[in-house]
C-alpha cells in the first residue's frame, strides 16, 4: 500500500484522479474540504451575511454539496445562511425516495428545507399536465419547467444565491457536448462558475472543480446518506455522446476532465461570429431565445386548452394564441380550463448512467 | 449534478441529432446538370456525375483560396506533402491551376516539402516512401524539400541545417526511434509523445518556410483531421489556442501563416477525385494501434464514427473552429517557448489551471497537526503560488516534464 502523498505517515486509501496523489483518509477529507473553500474564495462565490440556496436533489453531488456548505460555513466563518431547496415535479411514486433523502439531509445538517412543486411554480403537477397532453408530450413540458424550477424556486424564497451540484465532470461533458452541436454561444459560457438566469439571483457552482469520483469517495468515507439514481430523464443525442466520450477519454487520463475546464475557460469566439444572442422572456424574465420563453409559452397553452401550443413550431405559436383570443372573445368564454388525473412522466428510462458503483473500487488502493 | 434540464435545447429540430438520410435516386440524373447519370453521392444525399464532381471539387479549393487571400500573386507558398490521398489531391489541385490560361489561373510558386518522420517502419521501408514521393512530386515539377524529424530535433530543431534537396542527403537510420525517444521522457505518455512530434513538425514548416522564402504553408489536413484535432487540443488544454491550431489560419508566426486548405473536404472525395482523374498515390503505411493508447487515436475514433452515424457532425465541429478567434487581451503576452503561442493571463481569475495546483499542493504539503485546521489552511495559501514564470503555456507546461531536452 503506497505512503500518502502528504508525507503524513499514513497509508493512502485513494488515488486522486485530478492530480495523480494518493492520499489517506484524513489528508483526503481536509484537501477535498479546503479545495471547495478555495474555490469559493478566490473566485468571491458569495459574500457574507447572505442567504443561499442549495439545490437539493438527494443525489450525490447535492449532498456533499450541502454537508461541506454547512462545514466550511462553520469552520471558515462565511456567515451564511444555508437553505435546501427541492424541486417536486409532480409525479407519482418518482421523487418519494429521493425527497425522502433531502429531508434526511434537512435533519443531519439541521437545515431549513423548502420544497417547492411544479404546482407551486408553474401551477400544474407533472401528473396533471401528462393527463392533458398525454405521454407522448409530456418530456417536453417536464425538461423546460425544470430548466427554469430552481430559479423560480430561489426567487420565492428571496435569497441571494442558487448554489447547485455541478461537478467538474459535468462541466466537462457539457463543454464536449457545446462542440459536438456547435453551440458557440454556450460553448463560451458553459464554464463560467457564476452565471446569471435572468433573475437578478446568480448561480454559482461550489463543486465546478471537483471530480465525481471524488465526490462518490468523499459521501462514501464520510457515510452520507445519499439517493443513488439521480436523473430518469434522458439526456440529449449530443449530451450521450459527450459523456461516452469523456468516459472514455477519462480512461486515457483522467487529467483530461480538467484540461477540458481549462480549455473553455479560455477559448474564444470570434466576434464577428453571428451567435444567437440571449434574450430574456418578456414575462418571466428568464433567458430565452424567443420573445416569450417556452416555459411560459407551454403554460399558456395548458392554461388556455390548448396543450398542443408550443410543442410545435414556434412560429405557429403566435397565430394560435392570436385565433384561440377571437374565439374566446366570441364565445365570452373564459381563459382556463385546468383537468387533474394520473399518468407517469418517467416515460424515458435510456439515459446512459454514469457508472459511480465502479468508482470506489476503482479509487481504493 | 443533473444537468439535462439546462440544455435548453428548445427546438426538437436541435435536440436530436440528424441521422444518414435515406439515399434515393429520384430520377437518376445528376444533382447539378440534371442530365448525366451521376457516380457518387456525397453526404449520403447528393448525387454528381463525374464531370460535374470534379468541376466542383476544384471550384471548392479554389474558392477557399479566393474568400481568405492568404496568397498574393509570386508568393513563394509551402505546399506540406506526405502519403496518402488528400496530399495527391493538393498537387494535382495547385498543378492545374497553375497551369490554366484563363483568368482563374493561381499566380503562386509551390515548393514541396517532405517530413521524414516514419519511425515506425524499417529503413528500407523509409527510404522506398521516400523515393516514391519524390518520383510522385517530380511528375507535379515541383520543387522538393526533404527534411528528417529525428535529424531535426537531434541538432536542437536548427532547420536550415537539415533541410536538403536532394534524396540521397536524406538521413534515414536505423537508430532513429531510439534517437527521438533519448529527447522524451521515458516515461512520456503516447498522448504527450504525438503532441510534441506535432508541435516539432510545425516548428519545421515554419522554419523551412522561412529558410526558403515562403509566407504561406499549405498542411494537408481534412475535415475530419480538424474535428478530431479540436477536441483532442480542448482535451489536452489547448483551448486557448484553438484558433490557431484548428482554425482556419495559424498566424502566430509573424513572417509565415499556416493554412489548411483541404478542411472542408472529406477522404471520399479526394479519393474519387484521385480515382477519376487516375492520379497515382502513394500509399501509406502505419501501425494499428490501440485506441485508447492515447488521446489523439480514440478521437479520430469518436469522430469517425458519430460521422458514419451522423453525417453533419464534422462540418459542425470544423465549422466551430471557423468561428473561434484569439483573445485579443492575449497578444501582447509573453510567447510559449514550445508551441510559440501566447501565454494564459495569470493570477486573474480562478482557472481551471490554478485549481489543479493548488489540489496538488494540498495534497503533498506535510500536514502540521499542531495548528488548528484553518491556520494550517491559511499557511498553506501563503506558501502556495501560481507558477508565475513558466516559459510555457499550461498545455506545454505539461509537456515540459516529457522533454529532457528544452
Ligand atoms: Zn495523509
Ligand atoms: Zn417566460
Ligand atoms: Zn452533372
Ligand atoms: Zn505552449
Amino acid at each position: 500500500m503506497p505512503a500518502c502523498s502528504a508525507n503524513c505517515g499514513k497509508n493512502a486509501i485513494l488515488k486522486r484522479p485530478k492530480t495523480g496523489d494518493a492520499l489517506c483518509k484524513e489528508c483526503f477529507f481536509e484537501a477535498f474540504e479546503n479545495e471547495i473553500h478555495f474555490t469559493i474564495t478566490r473566485a468571491k462565490l458569495f459574500t457574507p451575511g447572505s442567504t443561499v440556496a442549495v439545490a437539493a436533489s438527494g443525489g450525490k453531488d447535492s449532498t456533499v454539496l450541502a454537508y461541506v456548505l454547512k462545514l466550511l460555513n462553520e469552520k471558515y466563518g462565511y456567515n451564511l445562511k444555508l437553505v435546501l431547496l427541492s424541486i417536486d415535479e409532480g409525479i407519482t411514486g418518482y421523487r418519494d425516495d429521493s425527497l425522502e433523502t433531502v429531508k434526511q439531509n434537512r435533519d443531519d445538517y439541521e437545515m431549513p428545507l423548502k420544497i417547492m412543486s411544479y404546482k407551486d411554480l408553474y401551477g400544474w403537477t407533472m401528473d396533471e399536465i401528462v393527463a392533458e397532453v398525454g405521454r407522448k408530450n409530456n418530456c417536453t413540458f417536464c425538461g423546460v419547467f425544470r430548466r427554469q424550477a430552481l430559479d423560480r424556486g430561489a426567487m420565492l424564497l428571496k435569497v441571494n444565491y442558487l448554489a447547485t451540484g455541478h461537478n467538474a465532470d459535468d462541466i466537462a461533458e457539457t463543454v464536449l457536448m457545446n462542440i459536438l452541436r456547435g453551440d458557440l454561444a454556450r460553448l463560451n459560457r458553459c464554464t463560467s462558475i457564476i452565471t446569471d438566469s435572468g433573475d437578478g439571483i446568480p448561480r454559482v457552482k461550489p463543486l465546478k472543480y471537483t471530480y465525481e469520483k471524488e465526490i462518490v469517495m468523499y459521501a462514501y468515507f464520510r457515510k452520507l446518506v445519499y439517493f443513488s439514481t439521480e436523473c430518469i430523464f434522458a439526456p440529449n443525442a449530443y449530451r450521450g455522446h459527450a459523456r461516452v466520450l469523456l468516459k472514455d477519454l477519462e480512461k486515457v487520463d483522467p487529467a483530461v476532465i480538467m484540461n477540458i475546464i481549462q480549455s473553455g475557460e479560455s477559448l474564444c469566439v470570434n466576434e464577428t461570429a453571428n451567435m444567437p444572442t440571449l434574450m430574456t422572456c418578456e414575462r418571466c424574465g428568464y433567458g430565452s431565445s424567443q420573445k416569450i420563453c417556452k416555459a411560459c409559452t407551454l403554460l399558456e397553452g395548458l392554461n388556455r386548452g390548448l396543450p398542443r401550443l408550443g410543442i410545435g413550431k414556434s412560429s405557429k405559436v403566435k397565430k394560435l394564441i392570436e385565433q384561440d383570443d377571437l374565439k374566446r372573445s366570441a364565445a365570452g368564454c373564459c381563459k382556463s380550463k385546468n383537468k387533474s388525473d394520473c399518468g407517469n412522466c418517467a416515460c424515458n428510462k435510456n439515459e446512459i448512467k454514469r457508472d459511480l458503483s465502479k468508482a470506489v473500487e476503482e479509487l481504493k488502493i | 449534478m443533473c444537468s439535462v434540464g439546462d440544455d435548453n435545447l428548445e427546438e426538437k429540430t436541435s435536440k436530436y441529432m440528424e441521422p444518414v438520410p435515406k439515399f434515393k435516386l429520384d430520377d437518376n440524373k445528376c444533382n447539378k446538370c440534371r442530365a448525366s447519370t451521376p457516380c457518387i453521392v456525397l453526404r449520403g444525399k447528393d448525387a454528381y456525375c463525374q464531370a460535374c464532381f470534379l468541376s466542383g471539387t476544384t471550384h471548392k479549393f479554389k474558392a477557399f483560396l479566393g474568400k481568405h487571400r492568404f496568397v498574393y500573386p509570386n508568393d513563394k507558398v509551402l505546399v506540406y506533402h506526405t502519403e496518402g490521398h488528400p496530399s495527391t489531391s493538393l498537387l494535382h489541385f495547385l498543378r492545374s491551376g497553375l497551369d490554366l490560361s484563363t483568368p482563374k489561373k493561381l499566380r503562386f510558386e509551390p515548393i514541396v516539402i517532405y517530413i521524414e518522420d516514419k519511425i515506425d517502419l524499417s529503413s528500407e521501408e523509409r527510404s522506398d516512401a521516400a523515393e516514391f514521393i519524390r518520383k510522385q512530386v517530380e511528375e507535379y515539377k515541383f520543387p522538393l524539400h526533404y527534411i528528417s524529424l529525428c535529424d531535426c530535433v537531434k541538432k536542437n530543431n536548427k532547420v536550415a541545417e537539415c533541410l536538403v534537396d536532394d534524396i540521397s542527403k536524406l538521413s534515414i537510420g536505423d537508430n532513429d526511434k531510439e534517437n527521438l525517444n533519448q529527447v522524451l521522457n521515458s516515461k512520456a505518455n503516447t498522448t504527450n509523445k504525438r503532441d510534441i512530434l506535432k508541435i516539432y513538425k510545425k516548428t519545421i514548416l515554419i522554419e523551412a518556410a522561412k529558410h526558403l522564402g515562403c509566407k504561406v504553408v499549405f498542411t494537408p489536413e481534412l475535415g475530419i483531421d480538424i474535428a478530431s484535432q479540436l477536441l483532442t487540443n480542448v482535451s489536452l488544454g489547448r483551448g486557448i489556442h484553438l484558433a490557431l491550431d484548428v482554425g482556419i489560419c495559424d498566424n502566430r508566426d509573424e513572417d509565415v501563416k499556416i493554412v489548411r486548405p483541404l478542411r472542408h473536404f472529406e477522404i471520399k472525395e479526394l479519393a474519387m477525385y484521385n480515382h477519376f482523374n487516375r492520379l497515382e498515390v502513394v500509399a501509406k503505411k502505419e501501425k494499428l494501434e490501440n485506441i485508447y493508447s492515447s488521446v489523439q487515436s480514440l478521437m479520430k475514433n469518436f469522430v469517425g464514427g458519430l460521422q458514419n452515424n451522423f453525417p453533419a457532425t464534422i462540418t459542425t465541429i470544423v465549422r466551430t473552429g471557423d468561428k473561434l478567434a484569439m483573445e485579443k487581451s492575449l497578444e501582447d503576452n509573453p510567447r510559449c517557448v514550445l508551441c510559440r503561442g501566447p501565454q494564459e493571463n495569470r493570477n486573474e481569475e480562478l482557472t481551471s489551471a490554478e485549481s489543479t495546483s493548488f489540489s496538488h499542493w494540498v495534497s503533498t504539503r506535510s500536514p502540521q497537526y499542531s495548528m488548528t485546521p484553518v491556520e494550517r489552511y491559511e499557511k498553506s495559501l501563503e506558501s502556495f503560488s501560481v507558477a508565475g514564470d513558466s516559459p510555457y503555456c499550461f498545455a506545454c507546461e505539461r509537456l515540459s516534464h516529457d522533454l529532457v531536452v528544452s
